[in-house]
């Protein structure tokens, strides 16, 4: 390579204008350089606003568990740090239509106040506006000078404000878009990439919040709610309900709780499976809950002062409804009528349908309460009685129902120590087969065992005074279980010594034997009468066992199968109390009975040309069914020839003879003269 | 001051008056004079450039710092182009000094002392401008305003109303734009 010097000037002139070019170039350099350190300057004091922006936002979020308390501030800090003039937010709503939340930021409330007021309540729909576009497209959307001036739906407004452009943000969680964001400036976006990190990532942050908010109303929700019909559980009610307590009136009124149960639930759990129980209580929950709406929300459409309603699941198949602000107790009433009528209608669980009943208990507020437990308390009460009845219903409390129950309840525990100190005796009827012809002589048949209490201090109680509070404790399953064995054993001694005198298996006596509904529904009732059947060594074919109509209305199917396999050791079966009840003929075809017993009123009434026209319908229908009838409380000679002219075959009754202890009654079944001999 | 001033200053003079007029007017003031726009100087330092750019050209400190506040207009937009672009008019550049100019200001240099200027309407319908400043450098805003009428090609009256050269407390200045 070849050295050669580099030219220079070598004139004064021509040096200084060589040195002017070179300063020249220096300083362009350094413009350069200044120009480049500049930017970069910039670019970090913007990174360092946005950041501290972002953090500012991203504490915010941290701190808010509530949307409403951060949107407000996260628009201050995007209008501010943006120098915008106005910013607003809107949540979408179920329906996708974005909704104004009210949340605004201006730092200039009084010149902005127009766009402000047009904005602050609107609702858009999907694709409508700013909002809707976004909502539609799920991008943020730009709105320039020209296209503000031409087309934008507030354009008025913004033309007052001196709005020169707008942009608006969708706030995602995933897919959805829950909230979208709203901003208006006085300038020209221009810096729109700037624009997009920002308010992307602040709406990031209030997405958070959002799906906190979410976690937290679903926390909240299950832990006050009954997961599976979705209804207010115990804990919120017990809130709504003390609340709604402490706001009575100075009258104390206005206030119900109806404590409602359902009838026949157990049993569709028992046959039908858990799932099964669930559909229906999910059914139910939904029913209820329409009436409920409807009628709450039929007053309000009426402008008059409304009353409220809490609607809550309690237990098993147990609900509450609260009114409160109630101007009318009638309210109550026919609420729980409605819900009645609201269950008529079967339940469809798989391919089956099935029904269920109601007992609801009524308690209304008044001063007499110093909470609302006790008030609860007492719709339970009135509840109970309501299922005691039998056929489910309404009853609302009274102070007379409260003395009554707290009458029982000290029964109750009379017939614990009862049971405990074995204070019950039994008592037999006599059962005639009733004379063809005046001066024929009645031929016993059986009897019907009878319960009595001797009563330490009160002496002998008749079971009208003690069954009812028994069933209502449960007791009468016990006490149940004691007269089946008892009379199952006093038979089979009777049947023991007859056998031995020589009197024909033909020729013996049966007994009759009364199951309470609860006992005769337990799903060990068949196992445990072949149990004493075989322990007692009664024979089977005497055994009678009397059941009445609420049992067949309870659950139809699992009685047809207990008398059906009773029957198949050889027990009859008797239907107790017969016109008193439903009476219906589609059961009476489909269940398994022996005997019908003729209700006692019935009897009683026979001077009354309607009652003797029952009596003959019954035993047609028995006739029809191939069923014999007994007829019960027969108190005079006439009634008894009435009857066996009318084609009755049995009955008892005083005139023919009174229930007996255990040996003046086995006495009438000696031949005459051999009485003694017993 | 910030660096730029000087650099502005140096632009303005070597466009007018060539490149040695600013090595003679360092001279005349005994500065080294190697200003960056991205460093900070002494105030006097400008103080005392004008005072040799007033001796050599025989006129006021004042006319030197309008006529340097007028010049340094087109210089700044060479250099700050985004400052002017949103405006269209005179008027509405110079009233954005406050909320633009001197917060891009502040984000080349932190913690700039940048003086505040109060905008407000008069009852004569001319608008008002108050100013406060230790550096008491009113005639070179009264120099950019006027450099701002040029490049925008409107015309602006300023009337000083009230000056802190004369002890006042605060200068105040009328302006009546016309296009």
């Amino acid at each position: 390579m070849k050295h050669e010097a580099i030219p220079l000037a070598l004139d004064e002139t021509g040096a200084i204008e060589r040195l002017e070019r070179l300063v020249q170039r220096e300083r362009e350099g350094r413009l350069q350089a200044e120009a480049i350190a500049e930017r970069g300057l910039r670019e970090l004091y913007d990174s360092q606003v946005r950041l501290a922006l972002l953090q500012r936002i991203t504490d915010c979020a941290n701190r808010s568990n509530d949307f409403s308390d951060a949107i407000g501030e996260v628009l201050k800090e995007i209008c501010e740090h943006m120098s915008w003039a106005f910013g607003t937010a809107y949540r979408v709503d179920g329906g996708g239509t974005a909704v104004s939340c009210d949340a605004w930021f201006t730092a200039e409330p009084a010149p902005l106040f127009p766009l402000v007021e047009v904005t602050r309540e609107r609702t858009f729909a999907h694709g409508e506006g700013l909002p809707g576009r976004v909502l539609r497209d799920g991008h943020p959307h730009w709105i320039d000078e020209a296209e503000l001036a031409a087309s934008f739906c507030r354009k008025v407004q913004a033309a007052t404000c001196g709005i020169r452009s707008a942009c608006g943000f969708p706030v995602m969680i995933g897919e959805e878009i829950v909230c979208v964001m709203e901003f208006f400036s006085r300038t020209a976006m221009i810096d729109k990439d700037a624009i997009l990190l920002t308010v992307t990532q602040a709406a990031t942050q209030l997405a958070r919040v959002i799906e906190r908010e979410r976690a937290r109303a679903a926390l909240l929700h299950d832990a006050l709610h009954d997961a599976m019909t979705g209804l207010p559980n115990r804990t919120l009610l017990d809130e709504r309900s003390r609340a709604a307590f402490e706001r009575l009136p100075e009258s104390r009124e206005g206030l119900a709780v109806l404590v409602i149960d359902l009838d026949g639930f157990k049993a569709i759990n028992d046959k039908y499976g858990h799932h099964a129980g669930d559909i229906v209580l999910i059914e139910t929950a939904r029913r209820f809950d329409g009436v409920i709406t409807a009628r709450v929300g039929g007053r309000r459409r009426s402008d008059q002062p409304s009353w409220r309603a809490t609607l809550a699941r309690v237990g098993g198949d147990e609900f509450v409804v609260v009114l409160d602000a109630l101007p009318d107790q009638v309210i109550a009433r026919d609420l729980s009528g409605a819900l009645i009528d609201a269950l008529k209608a079967p339940i469809q669980v798989a391919d089956e349908f099935v029904n269920v009943g109601l007992s609801i208990g009524i308690a209304h507020s008044g001063t007499g309460y110093i909470s609302v437990e006790q008030l609860r308390q007492d719709a339970d009460l009135a509840m109970y009685e309501a299922k005691a009845g039998g056929h489910g219903g309404v009853v609302t409390f009274s102070e007379a129902l409260g003395s009554e129950r707290r009458n029982r309840m000290a029964l109750e525990n009379e017939l614990r120590d009862a049971i405990r100190e074995k204070q019950f005796t039994l008592y037999y009827q006599p059962i005639f087969a009733l004379a063809t012809r005046p001066g024929e002589a009645e031929r016993l048949r059986g009897f019907e065992a009878l319960i009595r209490w001797n009563h330490p201090d009160r002496g002998l109680v008749e079971p009208g005074r003690f069954i009812p509070a028994a069933e209502a404790g449960g007791l009468i399953v016990f006490i149940g279980d004691w007269v089946l064995r008892q009379a199952c054993n006093a038979m089979a001694r009777l049947h023991a010594d007859l056998s031995v005198r020589g009197l024909k298996p033909n020729e013996l006596p049966y007994i009759s034997i009364n199951i309470a509904p609860q006992q005769f529904l337990q799903p060990t009732f068949s196992s445990h009468v072949q149990r004493v059947l075989l322990e007692t060594g009664v024979p089977p074919e005497l055994v009678r066992l009397e059941v009445t109509e609420g049992v067949a209305i309870i659950d139809p199917d699992q009685t047809r199968q207990v008398l059906e396999q009773v029957r198949s050791w050889g027990v009859k079966t008797s239907l107790d109390d017969f016109g008193t009840g439903y009476s219906s003929l589609s059961y009476l075809q489909n269940l398994p009975f022996d005997t019908l017993k003729i209700d006692r009123s019935f009897i009683a009434s026979m001077d009354d040309p309607k009652s003797r026209k029952i009596i003959r319908a019954i035993l047609d229908l028995a006739s029809n069914l191939n069923l014999s009838v007994v007829a019960e409380g027969i108190e005079t000679g006439e009634q008894g020839a009435s009857l066996r002219e009318m084609g009755c075959e049995f009955g008892q009754g005083y005139h023919l003879g009174r229930p007996l202890d255990e040996t003046s009654a086995f006495a009438l079944v000696w031949p005459e003269g051999t009485a003694s001999a017993a | 001051m910030k660096g730029v001033i000087f650099n502005l200053l140096e632009d303005a003079v070597i466009r007018q008056h060539g490149l040695l007029a600013w090595e003679s007017l360092l001279e005349m003031a005994g500065l080294e004079g190697a200003y960056t726009s991205l460093g900070s100087y002494p105030d006097s330092e400008v103080v005392r450039l004008v005072e040799a750019a007033s001796t050599a050209l025989g006129v006021s400190q004042s006319e030197v710092l309008r006529w340097f506040g007028r010049s340094a207009i087109p210089l700044l937009h060479e250099r700050y182009e985004l400052f002017f672009t949103p405006h269209r008019n005179a008027q509405s550049f110079v009233t954005s000094v406050n909320d633009i100019i001197h917060p891009e200001v502040r984000k080349l240099y932190a913690g700039a002392g940048c003086p505040h200027f109060h905008f407000h309407d008069l009852e004569d319908g001319r608008t008002g401008v108050a100013y406060k400043s230790p550096r008491q450098m009113c005639r070179l805003a009264h120099g950019f305003i006027e450099g701002a009428a040029d490049h925008f090609g409107d015309a602006v009256e300023i009337e000083h109303l009230a000056c802190m050269l004369d002890g006042l407390p605060v200068c105040r200045l009328a302006l009546r734009w016309s296009r």
